[in-house]
């Protein structure tokens, strides 16, 4: 006799779910048990997904989110200066940097990093149109605000590379200390990297 | 039965003001005064208390001597020379190991689960690795297996850099992780496909080039404190009669890790890895001119050995203006009398050392002042002075 298990739509369901980043077989199980616990909660989230689905996409310049039928508002804002960009990894960085207030440039997502650890190459990642938008927007300057990890540091450098050659400005984020802090709640690297970093006054 | 306190005879202060130490207050202060384990490796419960001097583990085979020491270094450097497996340390069937221990005074305190690990020091939970080690202690571990030293490969040269480097230089450990994570995606990288991506390749080799320039000062200044340490200590332990001269040698020269592969371009493209770098680091040892590993005795090899480890010991102790705990896992049995002799008192003055040993026929000899515990099957208790002398 087979073991007893979940009929298979729950089972297809879990399969489902684990799929999604961060979630083990057991997370993925208790959100299942959540969903079935009580039938209300399973309408709303399948309307949610199927909004998503018809009303959302990617702008086909910056990367970013955007409404169907609607213009991109970061793109396509005359406001923005047109000849500065922001290289970031995902859509979610576009916001963290835009409530800072201190961009008004254009954005540009690369979809992730380079990892050959996790099979991402360069291909997998928006660096065609990168350089293609570059170069139809005559842009004098490319701030790369990836991460400063090891796969965002290799990122950084290969895209130096590609845009340098094209005669383009390039820069990249400051470390150090964060605003408004007191040394002593620095550990030492940050804080040799901020005296590495120091500015004349 | 949990072992009891140390008796009112050997009090610590006593001891200490008899004996002329150059630098007292350090050695009242640091001390690693008691140690508590709970479903650590073969322990289910144990609790410890820690001479200032010498502490002794006395069992058979297997009884769980070691594991004690590796608490003592899991502690105070949240590593491990005996494994990288964090799970290892937990006592089968038990989900969380801890640690705890009195370190000049201040509790601190380690407990590792399958996946999270907590550190507090005085009750106060410190969330990242490098402030705890900044306020934790320093260790040099001694075992039989300090010969792979001369005779094993480079690998274990540069695991003696990195434990002493770890400890001396905050930096240290960050770079030597991001360097290793760098060298395997760019080894991927080279791997990977049939027309080598060298964009992506150089990509990395930029990344690497930042950390290896770290690790390269780093551990040369380490061996440049080093070297006449081992010269002095094997001096001592050979009674004058050799000379051994201990060298670094970086995995790259120039002044550039990029530059250097960007030159050996045919190579990499024929190996398919990483031709240059800190991952190729060694260490040369030569006795009186010719090269160790190949013509010195056994027990010259053993003596470099120790003199390499000594000499770790006194570095660690001048970067930190205080002693280092020294934890001999069963190296007195295996040396002739005269050699253990040389090597008690060749230890910086004023460490505190614990060790372990089969037997106690040697110590006889010895002046070893201090407690001396049994291990037997995951249990330990204090031994009287009488039971054994």
């Amino acid at each position: 006799m087979a073991a007893l298990d979940y009929p298979p739509p729950l089972r297809r369901l879990i399969a489902q779910l684990k799929t999604l980043p961060g979630l083990g077989p057991r997370s993925a199980e208790r959100m299942m048990l959540w969903l079935m616990h009580d039938a209300g909660r399973i309408e709303p989230l399948v309307d949610a997904l199927a909004d998503v689905t018809t009303r959302v996409h990617a702008c086909d310049d910056c990367g970013f989110f955007i409404e169907n039928g609607q213009e991109c508002a970061l793109c396509r804002n005359p406001k923005r200066q047109q000849r500065i960009l922001c290289v970031v990894e995902q859509p979610s960085d576009v916001l963290r940097l835009e409530r800072s207030g201190a961009f008004h440039g254009l954005y540009h997502v690369l979809g992730g990093k380079l990892s050959p650890l996790d099979n991402v190459t360069p291909e997998d990642l928006r660096i065609e149109p990168l350089l293609a938008r570059v170069k139809s927007l005559h842009a004098e300057e490319v701030i790369l605000a990836v991460g400063s990890d090891v796969e965002g540091e290799a990122t950084a450098g290969y895209l130096n590379e590609l845009l340098r050659a094209e005669g383009l400005s390039v820069t990249r984020l400051a470390q150090g200390l964060p605003a408004g802090g007191a040394l002593d709640h620095v550990d030492e690297l940050t804080l040799y990297q901020a005296l590495q970093g120091r500015r004349k006054l | 039965m949990p072992a009891r306190p140390a008796n009112s005879t050997e009090n610590p202060a006593t001891r200490v003001s008899t004996r002329p130490l150059p630098f007292s207050p350090a050695f009242c202060s640091r001390m690693l005064s008691d140690l508590l384990l709970r479903d650590f490796r073969c322990f289910t419960e144990c609790r410890v208390p820690l001479h200032p001097e010498t502490t002794l583990f006395i069992g058979r085979n297997a009884q769980g001597k070691t594991s004690l020491m590796e608490a003592a270094c899991v502690l105070l450097r949240l590593q491990s020379p005996r494994t990288s497996q964090k799970g290892e340390l937990i006592r089968l069937g038990a989900t969380t190991m801890l640690v705890e221990g009195t370190l000049d005074g201040k509790k601190v305190r380690c407990a590792q689960s399958a996946t999270a690990r907590r550190l507090a020091i005085d009750g106060a939970v410190c969330g990242r690795s490098g402030d705890y080690l900044a306020q934790s202690g320093l260790v040099v571990w001694m075992d039989h297996r300090d010969m792979n030293l001369l005779r094993g490969g480079a690998e274990h040269r540069r695991r003696y850099l990195d434990f002493a480097a770890s400890q001396m230089f905050p930096d240290y450990l960050k770079a030597l992780r991001g360097y290793e994570r760098a060298v395997r995606g760019r080894n991927y990288v080279l791997k990977r496909d049939a027309v080598i991506q060298w964009r992506q390749a150089d990509a990395f080799a930029g990344v690497m080039d930042e950390f290896a320039q770290v690790l390269r000062d780093r551990r040369q200044s380490l061996m440049d404190s080093v070297r006449p340490h081992v010269a002095k200590v094997h001096h001592d332990l050979s009674t004058g009669a050799e000379a051994v001269e201990v060298s670094y040698v970086p995995g790259f020269s120039g002044a550039s890790l990029a530059e250097e592969l960007a030159a050996r371009r045919d190579e990499e493209g024929r190996n398919r890895q990483t031709a240059a770098g800190p991952h190729r680091d060694d260490l040369t040892l030569t006795l009186n001119g010719l090269d160790a590993s190949t013509y010195a005795s056994e027990g010259q090899q053993r003596s470099a050995a120790l003199a390499l480890k000594v000499a770790q010991a006194r570095v660690l102790e001048e970067a930190a203006g205080k002693p280092p705990l020294l934890l001999l896992d069963d190296v007195f049995g295996e040396l002739d009398a005269q050699r253990r002799r040389a090597l008690l008192g060749l230890l910086p003055p004023g460490t505190q050392k614990i060790i372990t040993t089969t037997t106690l026929d040697w110590a006889r000899d010895e002046v070893v002042g201090g407690m001396v515990y049994g291990v037997e099957v995951g249990v330990v208790k204090q031994i009287e002075a009488g039971e054994i002398l």
